[in-house]
């Protein structure tokens, strides 16, 4: 969904590469370089677009952003490279996604670091600003979202606390661009703070030993020695590469020594003490107004979606709303205008009259317009079928991301994500799984346990239907009965469960506990969504539409050479005896293995033809649904969870699909049930 | 335990015989409360214990301890007899609340000072109230455990008291964050991270499906184990 985070950096680091390779690293030192840092869901990336004007995805939930984005910019005449990083709540990180962000500081040194804070949240953005405070990098403090402190009844002495941290501070709403003149002014006079933390005696003792042992950095000693204290696994790797085994021996010993004086761990005392400075700096700058009535309602709406009784009609409630704009109107209306009308009236038998007249080659012009023709097949059912799905599925999936609801969903499913060794905080993955499972994959870095992220990579590649292939499946079911509806949602749910259950036995590794913090309800932004649901209609646009033309090719030249035929001929024990499913739904199968929701789209044509029976199409739906991840996810599984753990995914998965499908299959048949 | 009681008395007014003699007597309570924490360490040898004593007739003390039967000195080893395990717990007892005392009531940092002018004052009634105003805590604010007495044994039946874990609170009521005993060092620190550290006023929203708390503007949603482990003082 946000690949043009991926492509950005990908692209970047190409550059980066090329480069250092020729030795031209002046060019890359002389850009200007800005860091946006903050805690989660502040508002880096929509100030990133701001300074940028690229769009990279901005969501109302904590997490949006895992990987480091790139944008160039000229500001104040200087041409700039902009860096937005995943949020952190602290620079000592616990997550994947955290570590990127403190490795950025640690290793890569930027000119201009913009701490971007939540206003009405200044207490913990400041617990970040002490620590870069003590990392001695020059910074800038900037308050976002100070319309919604202020509808809040929260002011901020700005120039008071500019004075005490000894930075510029400056004030920005960045979805409205406000303040950005200010911005741009203040990150031209970046300062290290004065601001010092003082420690317990024992501690600062510690500091003081591993200070002296560690080498040059970007960032002060102080603050990698209290990284150090704090017990950060995640930085053994960077101490590993710049100091020799016996001195970071030396450094756990300090570390150890020092711990054994208390009982709680260091990073909690170190944090306290941070929390301590921060509320000294807050009280001096923080005063408390009658609030504003539009907070209070929003913060209502917010309560009924978590609650226990009116929080399930809530969600009923969403997801039907989802399903009449995505099911109903998008698969229903938009698809038969845009497929029976447009292509089916005008462009493809204007197609067909223009390939007649320019290809003379019946060769040919049945690769362009026949059954499996380029025109006809793949660009009939990317733009006709599935664009329409997908784009009112983005929008529906935008509102509910900007309004804040998605995760307080899991405070409603922590219990149930509890059986399968998971916590309320795997929804959000799950759910971003709906739009897209290859980002979805990515996103997993959000979950602190390995034991967590392949569970939930493995859910994802399993049960998780995408938006391409939800919004196919919702147009199918949308001609059944509920009950038949019902059973496919039950057949799935029930099957993640048990896998989910049964996996969390067999994977090594403890669960981990459930804190998530939950952004407030907001109106979403009409212009947030439209500008997201363009980038990610454009992505799909970038993605699907080659690989289903590459699918319709392989189609078509199985169908040219007989191996479809073929592929149905020996297919045909499972697809039509067991499954009890046309054969030509094999085809279905066969591109499914390109993109799940081509091989969706070649059942809902199947389905329109009448060659499906209610209970085909559950069976289908079910085993389409369970079945083998795209080849982008496939890849984004290699790339996160590793090749091995990629392929015992789908090893499992393959056969695993058939089977819950052909057990449905004769279920439905031996109860002779009536869809 | 009649020096104990001896030294037992009401604190603050000047020139009082229990708070101005005695010298020998908070000498020993010096190295019993060493003892007991370098045991809690592992730490307990003879050399460690003079390493860490500040007197300078430490030796001297220690073999008087010995020879009336507080302790026991076999070479290198050193062990507590039983009337002076019982006096060094509550010693400790003793020492620890008077930290914690300081600290979550008073807000008072460099209470090390004061404690350690309150812990020979404190009489064993005394004790067991502050412990019980303060919820039985487990640890001192140095993290370090405070050996339980009487009064926490009876505890959850009889007494309500001023400290409760946040999860006992209903939903609606707002908390101040007294301390903190977590189940896990990486819990704590994730916490700590959101601002949830001693001090913090904390709101808890609900109970169902799922735990939720406020602090400031940030909710959180929490798991209950979580918030058995918050203990709070209610503002």
């Amino acid at each position: 969904m946000c690949a043009t985070t991926n492509g950005e950096s990908e692209e970047f680091l190409r550059m980066h590469d090329h480069g250092s390779k020729d030795g031209t690293s002046n060019r890359e030192s002389s850009l200007h370089k800005v860091l946006l840092i903050g805690n989660p869901n502040v508002g880096k990336s929509a100030l990133f677009g701001l300074l940028t004007g690229t769009y990279v995805t901005v969501s109302n939930y904590p997490g949006t952003t895992v990987e480091v984005t790139y944008g160039n910019a000229v500001l104040n005449k200087v041409r700039t490279l902009v860096i937005d990083t995943p949020g952190v709540n602290s620079l000592v990180p616990m997550s994947e996604d955290e570590k990127v962000t403190r490795d950025m500081l640690l290793s890569d040194r930027s000119d201009v670091v913009v701490q971007v804070a939540d206003t009405k949240n200044l207490r913990r953005g400041l617990l970040i600003t002490l620590q870069l405070a003590e990392m001695a990098v020059p910074f800038i403090l900037d308050l976002n979202m100070d319309d919604e402190a202020r509808s809040r009844g929260i002011i901020i002495d700005q120039e008071k606390l500019s004075h005490l941290l000894g930075v510029e501070v400056v004030k920005t709403v960045a979805i409205r661009r406000s303040g950005i003149d200010k911005l741009l002014k203040g990150i031209q006079h970046p300062r290290p703070s004065p601001v010092e933390v003082r420690y317990d005696d024992a501690i600062e003792g510690g500091i003081r030993d591993i200070s002296a042992l560690l080498p040059e950095a970007n960032i002060a000693r102080r603050a990698i020695a209290l990284m150090v204290l704090s017990g950060d696994e995640s930085l053994k790797g960077w101490l590993h590469a710049n100091l020799q085994d016996h001195i970071i021996a030396d450094i756990e010993g300090v570390r150890q020594t020092t711990q054994t004086r208390f009982n709680n761990s260091l990073g909690y005392l170190i944090n306290q003490r941070r929390m301590k400075k921060a509320d000294e700096i807050l009280a001096q700058v923080l005063s408390l107004h009658e609030a504003g009535k539009g907070s209070a309602i929003a913060f209502h709406i917010g309560k009924w979606s978590m609650h226990p009784v009116y929080g399930l009609p809530i969600l009923f409630g969403v997801l039907y709303v989802v399903y009449q704009i995505v099911g109903v109107f998008g698969a229903g209306t938009a698809v038969n205008f845009l497929e029976k009308m447009v292509f089916g009236e005008y462009l493809n038998p204007w197609m067909t009259k223009i390939v007649h007249f320019i290809v003379p080659v019946p060769f040919l012009q049945e690769l362009l317009i026949g059954d499996y023709g380029l025109f006809t097949m793949a660009i009939t059912y990317a733009i006709a079928i599935v664009l329409p799905i997908v784009g009112f599925f983005f929008i529906a999936f935008s509102i509910l991301e900007d309004s804040g609801y998605l995760p307080r969903l899991a405070v409603m499913v922590n219990k149930v994500f509890k059986i399968m060794g998971l916590n309320g905080k795997a929804v959000l993955p799950m759910i971003l799984g709906l739009g897209c499972d290859t980002m979805a994959t990515l996103t997993t870095r959000i979950l602190e346990t390995k034991k967590e992220r392949i569970l939930v990579t493995l859910l994802l590649a399993l049960g998780v239907p995408c938006s391409a292939q939800l919004g196919v499946i919702l147009g199918l079911v949308s001609g059944l009965s509920g009950l038949a509806t019902g059973i496919w949602v039950f057949t799935l749910l029930s099957v993640m469960l048990l896998v989910g259950y049964l996996a969390a036995k067999v994977i090594p590794g403890e669960p981990s506990d459930f804190v998530l913090e939950l952004p407030p309800i907001r109106v979403p932004q009409f212009t947030n969504i439209l500008v997201k649901t363009l980038a990610r209609v454009q992505w799909y646009l970038k993605e699907a539409v080659p690989l289903f033309i590459l699918g319709t090719f392989i189609l078509f030249v199985g169908h040219k050479v007989g191996a479809l035929a073929y592929i149905q001929k020996i297919t045909d024990p499972i697809v039509v005896n067991f499954l009890g499913l046309p054969s030509r739904a094999a085809e279905a199968f066969v591109i499914g293995f390109l993109r799940r929701d081509y091989g969706a789209a070649g059942l809902f044509m199947l389905a329109k033809e009448g060659l499906l029976d209610p209970i085909q199409i559950v069976v289908s739906l079910t085993v389409m649904t369970l079945f083998v991840p795209c080849i982008a996810n496939f890849f984004m599984m290699v790339k996160e969870r590793g090749m091995r753990t990629a392929l015992y995914m789908a090893a499992f998965i393959f056969p695993f699909a058939f089977g819950v499908g052909g057990a449905l299959n004769w279920t439905l048949r031996a109860l002779q049930v009536k869809l | 335990m009649s020096e104990l009681k001896r030294i037992s008395g009401i604190p603050g007014q000047a020139g009082h015989p229990a708070l101005c003699v005695l010298p020998e007597i908070e000498k020993e309570d010096e190295l019993f409360e060493i003892i007991w924490t370098l045991r809690e360490e592992g730490n307990l040898s003879l050399d460690q214990i003079v390493q860490n004593c500040t007197l300078k007739d430490c030796e001297v003390i220690l073999t008087d301890l010995a020879k009336s039967g507080w302790i026991d000195i076999k070479g290198q080893a050193v062990e507590l007899l039983s009337k002076g395990e019982k006096r060094a717990r509550e010693l400790v007892r003793r020492h620890r609340l008077s930290l914690r005392m300081f600290y979550d009531l008073f807000s008072l940092d460099g209470a090390e000072a004061e404690a350690c002018k309150f812990e020979h004052i404190l009489s064993p009634e005394v004790t067991d109230s502050v412990c019980t105003l303060l919820g039985h805590p487990p640890n001192s604010p140095d993290g370090k455990p405070i050996p339980r007495g009487e009064c926490c044994a009876m505890f959850r039946q009889e007494m309500k008291p001023l400290v409760a874990p946040l999860a006992d609170l209903v939903p609606g009521e707002q908390a101040k964050i007294v301390f903190i005993t977590p189940g896990s060092h990486s819990r704590l620190d994730r916490l700590s991270a959101m601002g949830v550290v001693p001090g913090s006023i904390v709101k808890l929203h609900q109970k169902k499906p799922s735990y939720v708390i406020q602090l400031g503007e940030t909710m959180i949603a929490v798991d209950k184990d979580i918030t058995k482990e918050i203990f709070v003082k209610k503002v």
